[in-house]
């Protein structure tokens, strides 16, 4: 039946066709819409499909079910595989039985990520196959035979996607399809599953060095073959992999360029031979790929020319312009630019950065934290999720990876003793990565504050359940912190900026008493949370009185609020549309009361 | 046919809903497409412009000079994103004043409308949608069409959506 799908929906359907039974992850953008998606349309099947707390939790869970039998998968985005990559690393040597395929989403051209990362380099470091879709309808077809190639070799198969493909839409002719439940079942198998160093690992090593050799083949005869063989004969050649050979063969298609393309499905293992002999035929070679040059420092010779070579851009996103320029580059193209604008915009306009949503509680948060521990007296570590957005508030420090402020915040407390460190982390994010670290500080008697900003939900990647979220009065964030060992103070959010600024004085005071880190859990909601949000949202509806507003700045520096704004008077004016009714502004934020409540 | 439509807007004002309707709607009339939507921190009040391609094309992304099609739920959104439109292409915007361009350009002030009362903001991409519906003559898709696709991403909100679609239809400039 055809669909409309985005790609990540794609792969969701292409798993359950593949007869995953088991599915875990952790959110991330652009990645989170696939656990959703197979989710939803496994609704009455018995699969397991659920978020686990952090990348690496979630892959060992999916990988034991694919040593157990199962097929099983795993889905992150690319910085989700830097925490995974440990078990990765051993997983590649050990294999599976049922299908495993991890599923990794890049964002080329740092669109939500704090890393551009090339996920297939990560494939060929960990010696795994990856497969390399172009669109959505090729996400589901690839999702289908990564699961049957794992299954085939017994090793874990890579299915890279990146934002333009997991975020794209098309038609996808979705196949009709039986699930088959299967029992798993594990086989007791010490010296392979519990191998130990070195005899065992050594052998393991051997032999997947084997398998990588028969997968190079395979992808030969299956993918690389067929195409060498529709291949013209020009004089020149492009080879190119996943999104970019879209970029290639519409750029092409449009200055009008006969030249021969051949698509790579697998970058990783190539086989080499028969690629370096093919190469051989051409007078000049463009690797085009999304993002770093794995394809061409595999095929590196005289007369390739790539990234490695400086003729194709080396950071962002691709887009066709920049393919016509390293066609440009190596001389497969002579003619003008057809992808300059046709309009010259010298108009001055400020492009909107992100911001934390209107009526957002974390926005009180920052600046109560800014009012009572100064900037120039305080350190303000902060962590990766919509409360990185307090970096507008200039509230925010430093942003390294989840879980780093718990224990960037212990690095400071030490390096930099005279300053007050106050970190904040959001709830998920604690729970992914920020335990560890906090257990570390404790029994160090490491002395700082870290604010736990509890809205009990992923809110940046499309507010998926938290443990605590998904499992009420079990999994209690507050247990956990004292468990831990910390100091806890509780807060009730209000929105009232004199209140939030009354217990952060207090939290001051309590800081001077104690020895150990003292964690703040600062219960909150998200606005865009439509459970909570309705009860949590008063509904006072703010303007400005003029005569009041001195341009102190204050509300657009301090506080960033996304409907402030100056006017031609010079004067800050509330866009009504963007307003959600907080109220917040008009309980004590300007200096001057400028914050009036507005009737309607 | 090769018919290209970018859509630009801000966080929260509804573009990836815009992407979902002509991307149904080019499935239901046969036609290839690839369409793109940005998600994560643009959706925090964030600039977010989405592509959509109808036609034989083989990745989502427009480039510049390229646009049929503009669709701005934002003026300086609008602005940012002029690179892509072609020229003497359509520019549909939600601004009360506009540069000249050489485009055909339908300027409607729908922030105003909305605070007057014509509709509820939540539903100024669908105005928006029907503003270019009335003006644009080589727009791929038809009034029904559209509803089609919007009836079929929500069939709850879909009568209150016509609605908001057929005041833009029949709204005239004074």
């Amino acid at each position: 039946m055809k669909q409309t799908l985005m790609g990540n929906e794609a792969i969701a359907y292409g798993l359950l066709h593949a007869n995953t039974q088991m599915i875990s992850g952790y959110p991330g953008t652009p990645s989170s819409e696939i656990l959703t998606t197979f989710e939803k349309i496994s609704k009455n099947l018995p699969v397991y499909a659920k978020w686990a707390t952090n990348e690496k939790v979630g892959f060992e869970v999916a990988y034991a079910g694919a040593i157990a039998g199962l097929n099983t998968a795993v889905t992150m985005k690319q910085v989700g595989l830097n925490v995974a990559s440990d078990a990765l690393m051993s997983a590649s040597f050990i294999g599976n039985k049922g299908g495993f395929v991890l599923i990794v989403a890049d964002d080329p051209g740092f669109h939500s990520s704090q890393t551009e990362q090339d996920s297939r380099e990560f494939a060929r470091f960990a010696r795994i196959p990856v497969l390399d879709p172009a669109t959505p309808a090729e996400a589901y077809e690839f999702a289908i035979k990564a699961s049957e190639l794992s299954q085939k070799f017994g090793i874990p198969v890579m299915l890279r996607s990146v934002m333009r493909v997991s975020h794209s839409r098309e038609i996808v002719e979705v196949k009709d399809f039986n699930f088959e439940e299967k029992k798993g079942s594990f086989k007791r198998d010490i010296p392979r599953w519990a191998a130990v160093p070195r005899a065992g690992r050594l052998g393991q090593a051997y032999e997947r060095e084997k398998k990588l050799k028969e997968i190079a083949k395979y992808s030969y005869e299956n993918f690389i073959k067929p195409e060498i063989e529709k291949l013209k004969g020009t004089k020149n050649l492009i080879i190119s992999s996943g999104a970019a050979f879209g970029y290639v063969k519409e750029t092409l298609d449009e200055l009008g360029l006969d030249i021969d393309v051949l698509k790579i499905d697998m970058p990783y293992p190539l086989p080499l031979d028969e690629l370096k002999s093919l190469i051989k035929h051409y007078e000049k070679v463009l690797i085009i790929e999304e993002t770093y040059p794995v394809i061409e420092e595999e095929l590196r010779s005289e007369n390739v020319y790539g990234k490695m070579s400086g003729d194709v851009h080396t950071i962002d996103e691709m887009t066709k312009e920049r393919v016509l320029k390293a066609l440009k580059n190596v001389g497969f193209y002579k003619g003008e630019n057809i992808y300059k604008p046709a309009f010259e915009n010298n108009f001055e306009v400020i492009s909107r950065k992100p911001n934390l949503c209107s009526g957002c509680p974390h926005r009180d948060i920052f600046f109560a934290i800014k009012k009572v521990f100064r900037p120039k007296k305080s350190i303000y570590p902060s962590d990766i999720g919509c409360y990185t957005l307090g970096i507008n508030q200039q509230a925010i420090d430093t942003v390294l990876c989840m879980g780093a402020s718990v224990s960037m915040a212990h690095g400071f407390s030490i390096a930099d003793n005279k300053k007050t460190v106050i970190a904040t982390i959001g709830d998920s994010t604690f729970f992914h990565s920020g335990v560890a670290p906090l257990i570390n500080a404790v029994y160090q008697k490491a002395k700082f504050i870290l604010v736990i900003l509890d809205n009990s939900t992923v809110a940046m990647t499309g507010r998926q359940a938290t443990p605590e979220r998904a499992a009420p009065g079990e999994v209690d964030l507050k247990k956990v912190v004292e468990g831990c060992g910390a100091e806890v103070m509780e807060y009730c959010y209000e929105p009232d900026i004199k209140k939030t600024i009354e217990f952060f004085k207090e939290v001051k005071k309590r800081y001077e008493e104690v020895e150990v880190p003292l964690v703040v859990i600062s219960r909150q909601f998200c606005v865009l949370d439509k459970e909570r949000a309705k009860e949590n949202l008063k509904g006072v509806f703010a303007t400005v009185d003029e005569e009041k507003c001195v341009a102190c700045d204050v509300c657009t520096t301090q506080f960033v609020c996304p409907p402030m704004a100056y006017n031609e008077k010079g004067k800050i004016e509330i866009d009504p549309l963007l307003c959600v009714g907080c109220g917040v502004c008009i309980s004590g934020i300007c200096p001057t009361d400028a914050f009036i409540r507005r009737d309607k | 046919m090769k018919y290209q439509i970018l859509i630009a807007g801000f966080g929260g004002q509804g573009v990836v809903f815009l992407v979902k309707v002509l991307s149904i709607c080019a499935a239901k009339k046969g036609y290839k497409f690839l369409g793109t939507e940005n998600h994560g921190m643009s959706q925090r009040g964030g600039s977010v412009s989405s592509h959509i391609k109808i036609g034989n094309f083989y990745n989502p992304l427009i480039d510049y000079g390229q646009a049929d099609l503009l669709i701005g739920l934002d003026r300086d959104e609008a602005i940012l994103n002029l690179p892509y439109l072609k020229k003497g292409g359509d520019l549909v915007v939600n601004a009360s004043d506009f540069p000249k361009l050489e485009a055909n350009e339908y300027i409607v002030d729908a922030n105003q409308l909305a605070e007057d009362g014509l509709f509820d903001a939540k539903g100024l991409n669908v105005f928006m949608l029907g503003t270019v519906l009335k003006n644009v003559k080589n727009f791929p898709f038809s009034v029904e069409e559209i509803k089609e696709a919007i009836k079929e991403i929500n069939p709850k909100f879909a009568k209150s959506n016509f609605e908001i679609l057929e005041k833009a239809l029949n709204y005239e400039r004074n």
